[in-house]
């Protein structure tokens, strides 16, 4: 057996008698399984009250009676986003940004109900998932178990004896490593067999669980690697402690929390009541459909006699009322997509400036790339956005359709289509995003990662050679 | 043992020079151990005792000078240089959590030096721990008790050259008889022994030369007597007290 498989197993000797460290390691492992226990309950539960909600509107809007399509424009349909499979291990922002759309003709509305809105106050501070107990207390037993692997050695001049017997420092610090990586890959075992049951069971793709298992193994290992090199290099036991916790303190907690502000400060969005007002000034800019006078309008009359060959709106074989809206609806969408796109590209703005950052808090990386893979990601939500938007123009448009087609047949002051025409109008099916269709959510973080631990490795050949002068 | 005995020194310092910062230690130090020879190195603190050790470990490249163990640079080649060598540190660093033969197995394991049952089992022996403390944690040892198993250690290694720092510090005196017999048995294996000590009284009785170590440099060699008492043990006092003013 090497020296550094000798040193290893001896670290794992050692922290098995370590009654504290077991017990912390303990209770985290049961806090990873209640995590994922409770949070494949909550996904349950959502996903129920989504589909009986989705079901529930379906079967209102299916029960109107016979009406005129423009009726039905404005009731309007519901949908609701279904969870992605692994949205379980990580939540990521379904929690804030709402799951829920109505869709209506002349207006985009934003989607609302979100988990946050309606839970305690408590949520706001962080689901218990199993993403948060391996982002954020993961690295924190990883601290504790190794803050004195190397510093103890020395402290205790066992460092001193293990090199007059031959061996190396880099046999030493690759020792520390082996046996510290193992007990971080150990930690993240109970999350990782999830995920792999998870995928096995078919709920969930074997590609985005092997990459979710080797993001978290390379974002522990990170951890269980800085502990054993700031071992090496600080002084004593308790400095690498103040030094671990602080950098704990740094990547995990305050940069994540104070890049999203100073992202917010560099390019700001626009509020709700500002976007609300421009969107007024915009759609007040289309024009009046019933202005005789209004030049835009009074154009597209024009266009219309001239393309059916008559000369008056009442010698259409269509009605013009429905043409209006179906050219009143492409306007107003335009509009509501422009400042979507504009709201969008400010935000990805304000991601990509946090993103940009993960270089020096690697938490931002292991989070982006667990909450694509999740399919709980911005770029997720956009994407049902996206889809529902795409889903709404073409609901109201077909109606403003049946409304120029069908109704100049109707006689009578109150004209109505029949409920059949809208019963057979497919219903919203969304179709979830691929995480490997935007690749570079993945390869950032992961290059953001590799990079790290490739950083700490160096540092680990330095503190190899350091240790052995301190020996002297 | 399987080192060819030669006459070569086992341990050859020559010129050595090395100063930490502003303070120079050791100012061309020479000194010679041979095969089967106790040497006594004694000084004053701060004298350059450690700084010695450390330059035949390894641990430091010298300044100016060279160093040799059984012909080779421990700064150039520390893991052939530590192959040859069996070190006890004065302050006894062992594992508290391990077993006195555990320690012994995994040191030797480390040095990749595996004995068998038996030569730790004789190790123990040879150096008078008892039998019922073999596979007891060092945690309930005494500092006399751990000073015997890191011997043993050494001992076990079955090594040319034996470094021992203080090796008799906080032991009583029926173990300094014990491990002094532990030295002569050394010697006869052909073991070249440097001792590091302020125990003057333990050199007397088994040290075949004795150095006193001041200003950097060895300032007095003595060898001890074929007949009669060993060492003037009043004159060696008298020197070591006097070690590091001018001869």
């Amino acid at each position: 057996m090497s020296a550094a498989s000798l040193i290893a197993r001896e670290e794992w000797r050692v922290l098995a008698r370590n009654r504290a460290g077991l017990i912390a390691s303990a209770l985290l492992v049961l806090l990873i399984l209640v995590a994922n226990f409770t949070s494949l309950e909550r996904r349950s539960a959502i996903e129920a009250d989504r589909e009986r909600y989705q079901a529930s509107v379906d079967e209102s809007f299916d029960a109107q009676p016979d009406r005129h399509p423009h009726r039905m424009v404005h009731y309007g349909q519901f949908v609701f986003r279904p969870l992605a499979p692994l949205a379980f291990f990580d939540a990521g922002v379904d929690s804030f940004t709402g799951n829920t759309v109505f869709l209506e003709g002349h207006r985009q509305n934003s989607a609302n109900f979100a988990e946050a809105r309606q839970s305690s106050l408590l949520l706001r501070f962080g689901q218990l998932t199993p993403a948060f107990v391996l982002q954020t207390l993961a690295p924190l037993l990883l601290i504790f178990l190794a803050f004195a692997s190397v510093g103890r050695e020395k402290e205790r001049a066992t460092l001193k004896l293990m090199l007059a017997q031959g061996v190396s420092g880099r046999s030493v610090i690759a020792g520390k490593l082996i046996g510290h990586a193992a007990i971080a890959l150990a930690v993240g075992l109970p999350a990782f067999a999830v995920l792999l049951v998870f995928a096995a069971a078919g709920a969930a793709e074997w590609g985005s669980v092997a990459l979710m298992i080797l993001g978290y193994a390379a974002w522990l290992l990170l951890w269980a690697v800085l502990g054993v090199v700031v071992s090496a290099l600080a002084g004593r036991p308790r400095d690498a402690l103040a030094i671990l916790i602080g950098l704990w303190m740094v990547i995990v907690i305050l940069l994540p929390r104070a890049l999203p502000e100073a992202a917010s400060a560099q390019s700001e969005l626009a509020t709700k009541i500002e976007t609300e007002i421009a969107l007024h000034r915009d759609l007040l800019k289309i024009g009046d459909s019933h202005d005789p006078d209004d030049p835009y309008f009074n154009d597209f009359k024009e266009e219309v006699l001239a393309k059916y060959g008559v000369d008056t709106v009442e010698e259409l074989p269509v009605q013009y009322a429905g043409l209006v809206s179906i050219e009143g609806e492409r306007l107003t969408t335009q509009i509501y997509a422009d400042a979507a796109n504009r709201q969008i590209a400010s935000e990805s703005e304000q991601n990509a400036f946090v993103h940009a950052f993960s270089v020096v808090s690697p938490l931002i990386a292991i989070r982006q790339l667990s909450m694509a893979l999740a399919g709980s990601d911005l770029s997720a939500h956009y994407d049902f956005l996206d889809q529902a938007e795409t889903f709404r123009y073409d609901f109201v448009q077909r109606l403003n359709r049946m409304q120029a087609e069908l109704l100049p047949g109707i006689e009578g002051d109150d004209p109505r289509i029949s409920a059949a025409y809208w019963q057979d109008i497919p219903r919203f099916a969304y179709d979830p995003t691929d995480p490997f269709a935007r690749s570079q959510n993945l390869v950032w973080p992961f290059a953001v990662l590799l990079g790290w631990l490739g950083a700490l490795a160096a540092l680990a050949l330095i503190a190899a050679r350091r240790i052995e002068r301190a020996a002297r | 043992m399987n080192m060819k005995i030669t006459s070569t020194p086992a341990i050859a310092i020559e010129g050595l020079e090395q100063s930490y910062g502003h303070k120079q230690v050791l100012r061309g130090l020479d000194l010679t151990v041979k095969r089967g020879e106790i040497y006594a190195l004694l000084g004053g603190n701060g004298a350059g005792k450690s700084t010695t050790l450390s330059a035949l470990l390894g641990f430091i490249v010298p300044q100016a000078g060279t160093v040799r163990v059984c012909g080779i640079d421990p700064a150039a080649d520390p893991r052939g240089a530590r192959a040859t060598m069996a070190y006890v540190p004065e302050n006894v660093s062992l594992y508290e959590h391990l077993t006195a033969r555990e320690n012994i197995a995994y040191f030797l394991a480390l040095a990749d030096a595996m004995r068998g049952r038996d030569a730790i089992e004789g190790a123990l022996t040879a150096v008078g721990l008892a039998e019922e403390a073999w596979d007891k944690r060092l945690s309930g040892f005494s500092k006399g008790m751990r000073q015997k198993v890191a011997i043993a250690l050494a001992l076990a290694r079955d090594v040319p050259v034996l470094l021992l720092d203080e090796p008799t510090s906080g032991l009583d005196p029926r173990a300094v008889l014990e491990f002094n017999r532990l030295l002569d048995a050394a010697r006869e294996r052909e073991v070249a022994v440097l001792m590091v000590t302020h125990d003057i009284v333990s050199a007397v009785d088994i040290a075949d030369r004795s150095g006193f170590l001041g200003q950097g440099r060895i300032e007095e060699e003595r060898e001890a007597s074929a007949s009669g008492p060993r060492f003037d043990l009043n004159a060696l006092h008298d020197r070591y007290a006097r070690a590091g003013e001018p001869a």
